[in-house]
């Protein structure tokens, strides 16, 4: 993380008042386009004015579109949100293929999202499904009315068994077995 | 060709002369005093002003509102849609204005449309939580309700909405309570021009939703979940019996314990806490949300419901919360 | 925060008490089994930022046992400072001055040497013997399981399951036993 991010706003991946979840309603509530009706700097913004901007403006009755000609400065669009953003680009010298990219940028963002730092990449209002974790989750109901310290749960459990144990368990088995067939007789 | 020609030369040189210190980027001695300068004698004329988006040079009126109806789905009448953001400061301030310009234009403010859309947005709210949370409460669904309709939630919706700058108000930035005004007169707006069932869609979309994500039983302190608890069950005939199922660190400041609440010693709920009370009446808060359905792995809340559900009073719970 | 989330919180970093035997128990081997315990390195909820440490209260200390020769080769040096301050204590000696040096002192190697280490051994009560205080005993809740069996002495068992115990062979009636 550079230094300059320290500076951000910080934030979460939102979405603006639970969009979605009811309809959906487009983030993009106006654009204006600044440019100058001569300047050469102006030149691809006057192409996708000439060429995009009425389609643009058909197929998106949800944006204001203004545009406001100013004469021999740099071209700018600026895009204003639902949330209050205001997203300022400069177009100077910008081709007609940039601007039609940026315009898509802005109409499809839902803010000036670049300008908040993302605290993580995910969000939710669930962090667990099983409910989080406690000392009692996993806890052997048993030990609540032992009364420690006892070698029944102090002990170790996980040894496998001593050379004498198999001895006796393979003597007790014979005894079974001499008996069995004292029966059978 | 010529122009690279002049200017390599010329970069060579100044590589050569300047010194490693000074290529960094600095910012003039001259300009931290210089803003602090700006800044204390902005502050001095009474702070940063913000200018109208409503008086600047872009700015459509008519243009603004269609879209606003556009980005909504709905279909405004212009007339209504513009009295509904007429707040009553701008009609007296333009009626000042006219006095003394002698002309007589007559302008309406929103507020009937306010009430009405109040009115209708309170009704709703309440069938329509009352049909998708069955078995909560009366009282608790009118918490809710009372949540969900207050001038902080209504007016963040306001906002969202993108009616800040299309607000027709004396003051600018506009405060809370004209944004949430001004929401509930284009729900009366909208009731107007479309009839109920839309209008209904319209609130069950932007109001109803913000409940996505939240836990209901915060909107309802109960004050004693205990005897509430006990009540209910007495009623069935069920006797609750509570135990002491875990603790740790008894003797320490950060002891915790944890109580099971029990029924034909079955569990129903258990609960933490500091103490082995606090811990007990946690475990009858729990057992309450498994009464009322609203446990934290409950299903999601329905926002889909269409038209007006109708109110069924039989099937609601009756509970006093004393 | 509401009500429910408040006591959810408190219940997920509340600390459990443990209690660790140390009879017949290497003290470099149980270590990295108690450092486990009060870091909090045991519980999902983990990270080296949240305080999450639980309490290790060990008993027995006096009864633990070292691998081959080592109570007479290990030494514990200390330095007090000052010229010629340098001693070497062997691992006998210490443990005859204090039976709870050697596990602390392991303990304390085992967890890595950042600000935390001296805070983290604050939750670590050793206790020679089996009595300990009824005020401790009273919060233990939980009990770590030991690394090694505890071997039973043959004149602890008692003389009748001695007796029934399966024999491989018998000595002749003439064998003089020392």
């Amino acid at each position: 993380m550079s230094n300059s991010n320290l500076f951000l706003k910080s934030g979460f991946l939102r979405a603006p008042l639970q969009n979605g979840v009811g309809r959906f309603v487009p983030q993009l509530q106006r654009i204006v386009f600044k440019f100058c009706k001569t300047h050469g700097a102006s030149r691809g913004m006057r192409d996708f004015i000439e060429q995009d901007l009425l389609d643009f403006a058909k197929q998106n009755p949800n944006i204001v579109v203004y545009m406001k000609p100013r004469r021999h400065r740099s071209p700018v669009i600026v895009a204003e949100y639902l949330n209050g953003d205001r997203f300022w680009m400069s177009m100077h010298n910008k081709t007609h293929d940039e601007i039609t990219k940026w315009v898509e940028v802005m109409r499809t963002q839902q803010g000036d999202i670049a300008a908040t730092r993302l605290r993580k990449l995910q969000y939710t209002d669930h962090p667990s499904i099983q409910g989080p974790w406690t000392p009692f989750t996993f806890k052997d109901p048993e030990l609540n009315v032992a009364s420690l310290p006892d070698s029944k749960y102090g002990a170790n459990d996980r040894l496998p068994m001593s050379a004498t144990e198999k001895l006796r368990l393979m003597f007790e088995q014979q005894k079974l077995n001499e008996s069995d067939i004292k029966t059978a007789e | 060709m010529a122009l690279t020609r002049g200017i390599v030369p010329f970069c060579f040189k100044v590589i050569k002369v300047v010194p490693i210190t000074l290529q960094t980027h600095n910012i003039h001695r001259w300009v931290a005093p210089t803003l602090m300068e700006l800044k204390r004698r902005e502050k001095k004329l009474g702070g940063k002003k913000t200018n109208p988006r409503n008086t600047f040079a872009e700015w459509n009126l008519e243009a603004e509102l269609y879209a606003f109806g556009k980005r909504l789905n709905e279909e405004f009448n212009y007339d209504t849609l513009l009295q509904a953001f007429t707040d009553r400061s701008y009609v007296v301030q333009e009626e000042m204005k006219q006095k003394e310009m002698a002309i007589d234009i007559n302008l309406k403010d929103n507020k009937e449309l306010a009430e009405q859309g109040e009115q209708f947005i309170k009704e709703y709210v309440q069938v329509y939580l009352e049909t998708v949370l069955p078995k909560f409460p009366v009282d608790g669904v009118t918490s809710i309700t009372k949540n969900l309709t207050n001038e902080e939630t209504l007016s963040h919706i306001s906002l969202h909405l993108g009616t800040k700058d299309i607000i027709l108000a004396a003051e600018y930035p506009v405060d809370n309570y004209i944004l949430a005004n001004t929401f509930k007169a284009i729900v009366g707006a909208l009731l107007q021009s479309s009839g109920k069932e839309r209008t209904a869609h319209f609130v069950r979309d932007f109001v109803i939703t913000q409940l996505q994500g939240q836990d209901v039983n915060e909107y309802w302190p109960i004050d004693d979940p205990w005897s509430m608890l006990t009540e209910i069950l007495r009623k069935d005939g069920v006797t609750i019996e509570p135990r002491l199922i875990g603790d740790v660190g008894k003797n320490t400041l950060l002891a915790c314990y944890r109580v099971g609440l029990y029924i034909n010693k079955k569990m129903i709920s258990s609960g933490f806490g500091e103490t082995a009370a606090t811990a007990k009446e946690m475990a009858a808060r729990e057992a309450l949300k498994k009464v009322f359905g609203t446990e934290d792995h409950m299903k999601p809340i329905n926002f889909q419901l269409e038209g007006i559900p109708k109110p069924n009073e039989n099937n609601i719970y009756q509970i006093s919360a004393s | 925060m509401s009500a429910a989330k408040r006591v959810q919180q408190w219940a997920t970093f509340a600390r459990t008490w443990h209690i660790y035997d140390c009879k017949w128990q290497d003290p470099y081997e149980s270590a990295h089994v108690i450092k486990k315990y009060l870091m909090g390195l045991h519980k999902p909820i983990y990270h080296p930022m949240n305080d999450c440490g639980d309490v290790v209260v060990c008993i027995n200390s006096r009864d633990i046992a070292l691998r081959g020769d080592e109570w007479r080769k290990r030494a514990y040096f200390h330095h007090t400072g000052y010229p010629g301050g340098a001693t070497w204590t062997l691992a006998w000696e210490l443990h005859n001055k204090d039976p709870t040096m050697i596990i602390k002192k392991a303990v304390y190697r085992a967890i890595k040497g950042n600000l935390q280490r001296r805070h983290t051994m604050e939750r670590l009560f050793i206790y020679p013997g089996e009595d300990i205080p009824e005020g401790v005993l009273e919060n233990v809740t939980n009990q770590i399981r030991q690394l090694r069996l505890v071997p039973t002495r043959l004149d602890h068992i008692p003389e009748e399951v001695v007796e029934k115990y399966p024999k491989v062979m018998e000595y002749p009636e003439d064998y003089v036993l020392k």
